[in-house]
């Protein structure tokens, strides 16, 4: 029981929420792209180069938040990168996805030899991390539970507050219906005189932006510090959650909670002495357990149309077999 | 001609029509779908178009919505001589359509479609509940009966044209298009949208309804245009017309009876079809209850306007479409029991209505095409291996019996006009000896040198002993080919003539639903 209460406890839950809000804004930019039809498997890239470029932003000028602004900037260079190929030159998005994603690897460790000199990774330097928020009167209102909400740094507010103003944004406003309608059936778009390509690009611009908060938060939010492939997997991730929520916020959300709860569990589990390397495996068989979990329900369709196939390949050989028996 | 050809004034006053075409013409390359067709609508009127496939319908429609622009002619609207240039021109003229296919979205409420692209918005969001009431209110006015907050996903084809009528009507629309709109509606359905239909033109609104069903333009509307390839024959009050008027209007007063000479057929029955009965993908019957024989050496034709169950009828006997009841047997099999493969293998060679869809593959090369359904056939298959060079032979010698028009047997088949490609089809279908050849629509979009080729074919394999069931839209062709004409009308056979004496009044009775004296209806 005290092994229970010290593995899980106020800590673990605020620390849950902390390695949510990355993925969770990554894949809520995600959101905008899936919405809008196109499948962006580039995220991983997208959000690796964001995450340098908010370091060198912080670096060069001092301040966390120009670091940010930085990021974001980088990130919509790349959106918009992606949007021109996939949108207007109908590239296969797959292929300028993971185009991006190799560009973005190999880009930052060249930058990072060419401007530090160094490999694998930047400390120092004088990188300016985010400040953290500390919400007055917290301590008072909640006492030991003051965590859950108070001293996240800027960018976990904003994911986490960017998830209902999405559903806002989906139901009620112009834009967000018709990102919806681009994606789920152009031609009914186009027939409106909605323009494709102009939903597309905003999209994928949006998208970006998230992205962009979300690398940012990576590398200026609770360690200040770039290192190669920081992103660790957590765009392809966020691609998987994309996959199986069609983009719908509050499903996003879900996902993104329990991968978040996965890693925070497993860097828990570190402290606790269990071979680090399987821990780190935690989150991710977490996830692909729920994924499978959740694709399993759609076998049985399959199971039942292969049946029925079948069934009615072997009554027409029934049949046939009657009338040999018993021609005219 | 007609009451109101160019040139003759007109009995009304401009301002009181809704929309006149004066010589439109529309060519897509060499084929002219439109031919210099004049027509005038009046404000407040229903409106048919009528005409069998192909006929130029619907491309005259999508010029007046500003989908397609003509070669020749001007449009004016209320008078106005206008420029669509594109729908939202038309739109923005008062004028409405409903395609035949629909264009929704499925995870989106009724409202939502109806409202989608120019959505009521309070405080610059979206304000769904006026949205919902001013839907509600339209859809009570007019009998569109939807739930304006469900999603239009989990509705039926019946109320997804509703949610298309409503678009139309938010935009404002004072002349509603609609384009064959019970193609997709049960009968129930179709009566409810013509009682719409005429609670729009109570308002004063004008309705142009496309359609090639005789009995629905006879009930809904008050004028009716009938085109026939390309070309307006004429414009008349519905009142004035009988059906079996309309059908010689709709196939062609000129049936050309250059009747191939023949002796009378006296084989075996190959086919015997009793009591056949079959659904269309509405689940509704399309073919009921038909019964014939064809024997060997003898050609009978399927005579009826367009989609009264002829088509169902070519997929029922080719394996294609289950049957719901009856037999019919080809050579002592039970064909309704078969697979298409098994089928062919009976002694069936099919020549289907739609080339494109199910006669070929028209990125395959025409020694593939001439291939398929035999491939695992000698002298083509050897041990489980093609043997390219057998087929590329036989190939190349169906290309000179046919006289199919190619560079050699490697040339893929979209590269060939429309008569080849009907040509490569016969060629595989006719070389197959099967004894049973079911022919639908032959000359479909062939040229006149082509038809003549393919009809002679048809005659040579009459004289081989064949028996040839001959599905066709065109009395003229039915009246030269065949030896006896059964007649189609909503399904059933409505009656048989001899060819030899293919009375053309007969015929086109039967097309329009009338019985013979004989029997009862």
């Amino acid at each position: 029981m005290e092994i229970l209460d010290k593995l899980i406890n106020v800590a673990l839950i605020a620390a849950t929420l902390r390695t949510t809000a990355p993925i969770l804004l990554v894949a809520l930019g995600g959101s905008f792209t899936t919405k809008a039809g196109i499948f962006n498997i580039g995220l991983e890239g997208q959000m690796l180069a964001r995450a340098f470029f908010a370091v060198i932003g912080s670096i060069w000028t001092g301040s966390a938040f120009a670091g940010v602004a930085c990021g974001v900037a980088a990130a919509l260079a790349f959106a918009l990168a992606f949007a021109v190929l996939v949108v207007t030159f109908r590239a296969n998005e797959v292929v300028v996805g993971l185009a991006l994603n190799i560009l973005a690897g190999g880009m930052t460790i060249s930058l990072m030899k060419a401007i530090f000199g160094t490999r694998g990774s930047i400390v120092g330097h004088g990188i300016v991390g985010l400040p953290k928020v500390q919400i007055p009167g917290a301590q008072a209102l909640l006492g030991s539970w003051a965590p859950l909400i108070s001293g996240f740094t800027p960018i976990v507010y904003v994911a986490f507050l960017a998830v209902p103003l999405l559903v806002l944004f989906y139901n009620r406003t112009r834009l967000g219906l018709y990102i919806r309608v681009v994606g789920e059936k152009p031609e009914a778009a186009e027939a409106l005189g909605i323009s494709i390509t102009r939903v597309r690009y905003i999209a994928s611009l949006l998208c970006g932006l998230l992205a962009g908060l979300a690398g940012a938060h990576l590398s200026l939010g609770y360690i200040t510090m770039f290192t190669e492939n920081m992103s660790s997997g957590r765009g392809f991730m966020a691609v998987a959650i994309l996959i199986f929520s069609n983009g719908d916020p509050l499903k996003v959300l879900a996902g993104c909670l329990l991968f978040g709860f996965a890693d925070a569990f497993s860097l828990r589990l570190q402290t606790f002495g269990f071979p680090s390397y399987l821990v780190l495996t935690v989150p991710y068989v977490v996830a692909l357990t729920a994924l499978f979990a959740l694709s399993y329900r759609a076998r049985p369709k399959i199971i039942k149309e292969t049946l029925a196939s079948m069934q009615k390949l072997l009554s027409a050989d029934r049949n046939s077999a009657q009338v040999d028996k018993n021609p005219q | 001609m007609v009451s109101n050809a160019p040139g003759s004034p007109t009995l009304h006053s401009t301002a009181a029509m809704a929309v006149e075409l004066t010589g439109i013409t529309k060519r897509f390359g060499a084929f002219v779908a439109n031919d210099g067709i004049d027509l005038a609508v009046r404000r407040g009127e229903i409106h048919a178009i009528i005409g069998e496939n192909g006929a130029g319908k619907t491309t005259l429609m999508n010029i007046l919505f500003g989908l397609l622009q003509p070669d020749e002619g001007s449009i004016r609207l209320n008078g106005e001589a206008t420029v669509v240039a594109d729908p939202a021109a038309a739109i923005k003229a008062g004028l409405g359509m409903v395609h035949q296919h629909f264009k929704l979205v499925p995870s989106l409420s009724v409202a939502d479609n109806v409202f989608l692209g120019m959505e009521i918005r309070r405080h610059g969001l979206i304000d769904h509940k006026a949205q919902i009431a001013r839907t509600q209110e339209l859809s009570k006015r007019f009998g569109l009966h939807v739930d304006p907050t469900e999603r239009v996903g989990l509705l039926s084809v019946g109320i997804e044209q509703r949610i298309e009528i409503l678009k139309v009507l938010v935009r404002g629309a004072r002349t509603i298009i609609l384009d064959e709109p019970t193609a997709v509606l049960t009968p129930q359905e179709s009566r409810e949208l013509f009682q719409t239909l005429r609670s729009f033109v109570a308002e004063g609104m004008t309705v142009i309804f496309i359609s090639h069903h005789l009995e629905e333009v006879m009930e809904v509307s008050d004028t009716v245009t009938v085109l026939r390839n390309g070309r307006k024959v004429a414009t008349r009050p519905t009142s004035e017309l009988s059906k079996d008027e309309l059908v010689r209007m709709m196939v062609g007063r000129e049936v050309s009876f250059d009747r191939r000479p023949r002796a009378a057929p006296d084989g075996d029955i190959v086919l015997d079809v009793k009591d056949l009965w079959a659904r269309d993908d509405r689940r509704l019957p399309a073919v009921r209850g038909a019964s014939f024989t064809v024997r060997s050496g003898e050609v009978v034709g399927i005579a009826g306007v367009a989609g009264n169950g002829q088509t169902e009828l070519a997929e029922v006997l080719s394996g294609l479409r289950p049957a719901s009841h009856g037999e019919a047997w080809l050579k002592g099999q039970d064909l309704t029991t078969l697979s298409p493969a098994a089928i062919r293998e009976a002694g069936l060679a099919h020549v289907p209505g739609d080339r494109m869809v199910r006669g070929v593959d028209r990125n395959a090369s025409i020694a593939a095409n001439t291939l398929m359904g035999r491939q695992h056939r000698a002298p083509w298959s050897r041990n489980g291996m093609l043997d390219w060079k057998a087929i590329a032979g036989n190939a190349g010698a169906l290309i000179k019996g046919f006289d199919i028009r190619a560079q050699g047997a490697d040339d893929a088949v979209k590269r060939l006009s429309g008569g080849n490609i009907q040509k490569v089809v016969l060629a595989r279908e006719f070389t197959n000896g099967a004894d049973f050849l079911l022919i639908d629509q032959p000359t479909r979009g062939v040229d006149i040198g082509a038809q003549e080729a393919i009809h002679d074919e048809i005659m040579r394999q009459r004289a081989a002993g064949r028996a040839i069931l001959l599905i066709s839209v065109q009395l003229d062709e039915l009246a030269a080919l065949a030896d006896r004409i059964l007649v189609m009308f909503n399904g059933r056979i409505m009656g048989e003539v001899a060819g030899d004496d293919a009375d053309e009044d007969r015929i086109g009775m039967m097309m329009a639903g009338v019985m013979p004296q004989l029997e009862p209806a």
